[in-house]
């Protein structure tokens, strides 16, 4: 390349003032392979840059050198001006003479030195330019949502209503996660179910969404625009087809003693069950565990019943292939494990509170399902011990959060809303009942929040103490609390007929394999990793994989909606385009050089280097080389570093353009 | 010794299971052990076993015309199969695809075999003869560089003027590196050349920066480069500096661990240094 | 470079200082610090590179070779690579890379290994202040350019 133009930018005084722009421009048009060397006053302006395409067009310039200011200010404005002058942006550098010369250098004769030091390294890198094109990858239109709560069916159904087709993965049998077996929300109080279960119903329906439930996914091959996910759809051991869902089945079966995972343990269900009564698909299931017939071989009384012929004992689990552009990660949460016996006799975690032990010690999730209309009391407060109806009731807030002695050292964020719902609602249907509430700090930001807690205070005559519980025993039926107020500085006792445990959220179990199985980051708790906390906070640092809900941090239901449509969003922008469109300066490897050490494989921190096979005409496999997928490939360079054999380059960067700078300065 | 080793070299390449064997063949006691890739049984006699097999024969399982004579078994001593460790970590070689025969060494008269703790070979597919393994603590093993490092650092910097001066780039150096195989090595490349490959001392300087540090947490301490090198110059310094610092930081001892991540390429965020700032 | 080797106004010595920079925290450092117009000596060159994780070690001999003084290499702190790994695979090539520079005589003195962040335009400041003044102190690196000047052996 031996056309360049020069173009040094007086910046009004801020490089002039310091640096003597003249002389700059004079010493410049004297580098090997300058053309030309022009001075403008403002080379950003207007004027400047017609300044630039008109030198382009007339000298018919092969690369151009901007001295002016930051890359990081104005490196786009100029590659933009030489394009609309039909050269090649990738052909235009900077030479930074004002942040990193004249801004910092009062002395004029070596400021001006300086300047032309850095000129001479922006010409002599861009005599190695090479003409780059944008990279294009197809994209598959189609999402994959993992997770079926709230979070993931506002993702499927923002997607789907746009046209988009979805394929929405859910591990349980029921679409509706945690949300559908909470009671009323904060801080409207209205009745979850009520909210939700329409859009469950609109997922089934929608010709966009494929739903697949009980299934896991297996495996993500491939890259952004372009995955291959391979979904495992255990057996259902129903035909959900032929299927009416009315139900003869699980009332005739016979096993009738396993906890109830919806309501945590609280009811009891059958083997063949839904796990409640507006589950969607509106399908029964089988469980394999608890089933006679699968156990022991014996009974098949569902079989009998079943009009519709649907019962299949020799259903397999089955592996479904989807070509996908994006995944969106909603997997959500599932609660601390407040008293886990480790098997010497010894409880982990809050062994003291008793949780585990004494039937009247719940969870707040337990306390959800005791005050819904639909759980295992129909709505009615009864403990679980003997069915009595509780008079007194402790809610113990930051149960594992904000504890780094036990449990978790975040903060949960919603137990605060959660207690102060729950002891409304308690306060609503047990009007002679008291609530009390242990608390470290009451955490109420949000629309209405604060108010809410108030109200719970002011008008629900809620009682707040300032403290921690030490320990919870049980005497003649009832729970003995020791706390502390610290704010009366004094020690407190209560006797309980009922506690409830605010414990922490943790991401649902499993998240890990999947954040390896998408390459997505997570952090020592579990929770996903966004790009970018402030300005990419769905996105992740594996193109194509978004995430949304409590699987990223702790949430309440109307942040991780939020969430949710933003990486909606977020996929439906990036399949605007029928091909997504990424910066060229990536690297590339030279196959016939490369030795297949793949130690470029192994930092790449993109996933972006794969062995590729170079094989003879006849076939015969002759080595294995490394070879960079430019969907993936961010340009950071680590590989070139690492290359022994330099094989791996960088265009942009590459190691001609770097000596060639280097050797400038000699 | 021998007989044993004759015998497995004999039935491996009686029944099939190789096609060569790469092993030590001496003319004379005179010269030094060469190696010999035998293809026939009835050659196996002409292997041969003793305290001048120092050489280090991983470096021809690379070799293009070796491997077109079909799947090998090699001789090698408990300190070379550790380049064996190296090159499988790196994808260069299957393990499945070659047979191991680790030879038993109680030491070749040089001064590393004193501080050798690989004197029975651990990896091997079949082991003739039996010595013990002694544990070498780090300051032994480094003692050689240890030594030179307390001198001042313009007596280092004299010392290796004076020995690179002498260096004719060859290459021996590389070519004789069990861990050297390049495609195209590096001074081989231009545009850009990344080093001078002039036989200057700025070149010399160069090349020999570059040999080192390719090795850094790779090299096994085999001595092949010095063993070559015809001006004599100690490449082993060097070589161990890297080896003693990823042992030291990182707690790699290259090629005793099959399952050991390599050095570079990967890293932890614990790792500790005190000089960046 | 040949007019910074020494100043002509009064013949001191102006020490060469080459400094690979990674584009996203250091370069940005740099960048601030001109924003906020803090002054400091003119010595160093940048070269600007996407990451820390792409700066090969025969950069700094590079270097040298072209008669630098001094080398500085400086990126995102640990954590804040903007490829979120670059730095620290160079934190192990320069963990390693420093050892063989001693071994080899090398000053390593005269090589400076730094993290800083787009947000420390006064640590870019004073970072370039002290080393320019250190290299001073050191004198020009006549040995590696007695490397350097020999010719054919």
């Amino acid at each position: 390349m031996a056309r360049i133009g020069v173009f040094t930018c007086w910046c009004g005084e801020n490089i002039a003032r310091n640096v003597d722009v003249q002389s700059v421009a004079e010493q410049a048009a004297q580098l090997p392979g300058v053309r030309c060397s022009q001075t403008h006053k403002y080379m950003c302006s207007d004027p400047g840059q017609k300044l630039i395409r008109d030198t382009i067009a007339a000298e018919r310039l092969d690369g151009v050198v901007i001295a002016s200011c930051s890359p990081h200010m104005h490196l786009k404005t100029f590659r933009k001006a030489a394009e609309h002058a039909d050269l090649n942006p990738y052909l235009v550098e900077m030479a930074n003479v004002r942040e990193q010369c004249s801004w910092v250098h009062s002395q004029r004769s070596r400021a001006t030195a300086k300047a032309v030091d850095l000129i001479r390294v922006a010409v002599a890198k861009v005599r190695h330019n090479r003409a780059l094109e944008p990279i294009q990858v197809p994209v598959t239109r189609k999402v994959l949502v993992v997770g079926g709560g709230v979070a993931g069916i506002q993702a499927a159904l923002d997607i789907a209503d746009s046209g988009v087709p979805v394929v929405l993965v859910e591990r349980e049998p029921s679409i509706g996660g945690k949300m559908a077996g909470l009671s009323e929300t904060f801080p409207t109080l209205d009745c979850s179910q009520c909210i939700l279960t329409p859009r469950m119903v609109e997922v089934a329906q929608h010709p966009n969404i494929t739903l697949h439930t009980c299934s896991e996914v297996e495996q993500v091959e491939g890259y952004v625009g372009n995955f291959r996910v391979t979904i495992r759809k255990q057996a259902r051991y129903i035909d959900v087809d032929k299927c009416t869902g009315c139900g003869q089945c699980w009332n005739a079966c016979p096993s009738k003693k396993t906890p109830s995972e919806f309501d945590y343990g609280l009811g009891k269900r059958t083997a063949i069950y839904t796990p409640f009564p507006q589950a969607v698909p509106a399908r029964p299931v089988i469980d394999r565990d608890a089933c006679l017939r699968l156990t022991k071989g014996r009974c098949g009384i569902c079989v009998k019943k079943c009009q519709a012929d649907a019962i299949r004992f020799d259903d397999q689990d089955e592996l479904v292939s989807e070509d996908i552009g994006a995944i969106i990660v909603a997997t959500g949460y599932q609660l601390y494990e407040i008293g886990k016996p480790d098997g010497q006799g010894r409880v982990t975690g809050y062994g003291e509170y008793g949780y585990g032990r004494y039937p009247d010690v719940i969870s707040s999730l337990q306390f959800e399902r005791l005050v819904s209309a639909s759980g295992p009391t129909g709505g009615e407060i009864r403990r679980p011990s003997d069915g009595a109806v509780p008079k007194t009731v402790v809610f113990i807030s930051c149960v594992g959060s904000r504890d780094n002695a036990k449990g978790l050292s975040y903060c949960s964020k919603i137990c605060c809303m959660v207690n102060a719902k729950h002891t409304m609602l308690y306060k609503h249907k047990v009007h002679d009942g008291q609530a009390h509430v242990f608390y470290m700090d009451i955490r109420a930001g949000g629309k209405n929040y604060d108010e809410f807690v108030r109200r719970a205070i002011e008008q629900d005559g809620a009682h707040y103490h300032r403290g921690r519980v030490s320990k919870i025993t049980q005497e003649d039926g009832r729970l003995i609390v020791r706390g502390v107020d610290t704010l009366a500085g004094e020690p407190l006792t209560i006797a309980a007929d009922l506690v409830v445990l605010a414990a922490a959220m943790r991401p649902a179990t499993g998240v890990e394999d999947l954040a390896q199985k998408v390459n997505v980051g997570y952090d020592e708790f579990g929770f996903l990793c966004e790009s970018h906390p402030k300005l990419r906070p769905v996105e992740t640092n594996a193109a194509g994989v978004f995430v949304c809900g409590a699987c990223h941090g702790p949430k309440d239901i109307p942040e991780s909606v939020t969430q949710a449509s933003a990486a909606a969003a977020k996929v439906l922008l990036m399949f605007s385009r029928d091909r997504l469109y990424r910066e060229p300066e990536i690297a590339h490897v030279q196959e016939s050089a490369c030795a297949g050490c793949f130690a470029c494989r192994r930092s790449c921190p993109y996933h972006a280097i794969d062995p590729a096979e170079i094989r003879d005409r006849q076939g015969q496999l002759v080595r294995r080389v490394a070879r960079v997928n430019p969907g993936l490939c961010m340009g950071c360079g680590t590989c070139v570093a690492l290359c022994v054999s330099k094989s791996v380059d960088l265009e942009g960067f590459s190691e001609e353009q770097v000596y060639a700078m280097v050797e400038s300065l000699r | 010794m021998l007989q044993p080793l004759r015998e497995t070299c004999r039935r491996l390449l009686d029944d099939g299971t190789v096609q060569v064997v790469i092993g030590y063949g001496q003319a004379m006691r005179a010269v030094e052990p060469y190696p010999v890739f035998i293809t026939d049984p009835n050659d196996v006699g002409q292997l041969v076993w003793n305290e001048q097999c120092r050489t280090n024969l991983v470096k021809y399982l690379l070799r293009q015309e070796i491997r077109a004579l079909g799947k090998p078994a090699i001789v090698v001593k408990g300190c070379d199969e550790r380049a064996l460790v190296v090159l499988e970590q790196e994808s260069q070689i299957e393990r499945s695809e070659i047979v191991v025969i680790g030879v038993a060494c109680d030491g070749m008269a040089e001064a590393r075999c004193e501080v050798c703790d690989a004197h029975q070979p651990r990896f091997a597919d079949h082991t003739i003869g039996h010595a013990t393994n002694k544990e070498q603590s780090a300051e032994r093993r480094y003692a050689h560089l240890a030594e030179f490092q307390e001198r001042p650092i313009a007596d280092r910097m004299d010392y290796w003027k004076a020995e690179l001066e002498r260096c004719v780039k060859c290459y021996a150096c590389r070519q004789s590196c069990p861990l050297c195989y390049c495609q195209r090595c590096i001074v081989e490349k231009n545009r850009p050349a990344v080093l001078d490959t002039s036989p200057t001392l700025k070149g010399n300087f160069a090349w020999h920066i570059v040999r080192a540090f390719h090795l850094a947490g790779r090299c096994v301490g085999c001595d092949q480069c010095s063993r070559v090198c015809p001006e004599g110059i100690d490449l082993r310094l060097l070589n161990q500096s890297m080896a003693r610092a990823s042992e030291a930081s990182f707690g790699h001892r290259s090629g005793t661990d099959p399952q050991a991540e390599l050095v570079l390429g990967n890293f932890s965020k614990q790792d500790q240094e005190q000089f960046i700032r | 470079m040949n007019t910074a080797a020494s100043d002509p106004a009064n013949g001191e010595f102006e020490p060469k200082i080459v400094a690979y920079v990674c584009n996203w925290c250091t370069y940005l450092g740099a960048d601030l610090a001109g924003t906020n117009r803090l002054e400091y000596p003119a010595n160093v060159r940048i070269i600007r590179l996407p990451c820390t994780g792409r700066i090969d070690f025969n950069l700094i001999v590079k270097a040298f070779e072209i008669g630098a003084d001094a080398v500085l290499v400086s990126g995102c702190h640990p954590g804040d690579c903007h490829y979120t790994s670059g730095n620290y695979h160079a934190r192990r090539r320069w963990m390693l890379f420093r050892e063989l520079l001693a071994t080899l005589g090398i000053e390593t003195e005269r090589v400076h290994f730094t993290w800083i962040s787009a947000a420390e335009g006064k640590k870019f400041q004073q970072l370039i202040s002290e080393i320019t003044s250190t290299t001073r102190d050191l004198g020009p690196y006549h040995a590696y350019r007695e490397i350097c000047e020999t010719c054919e052996v």
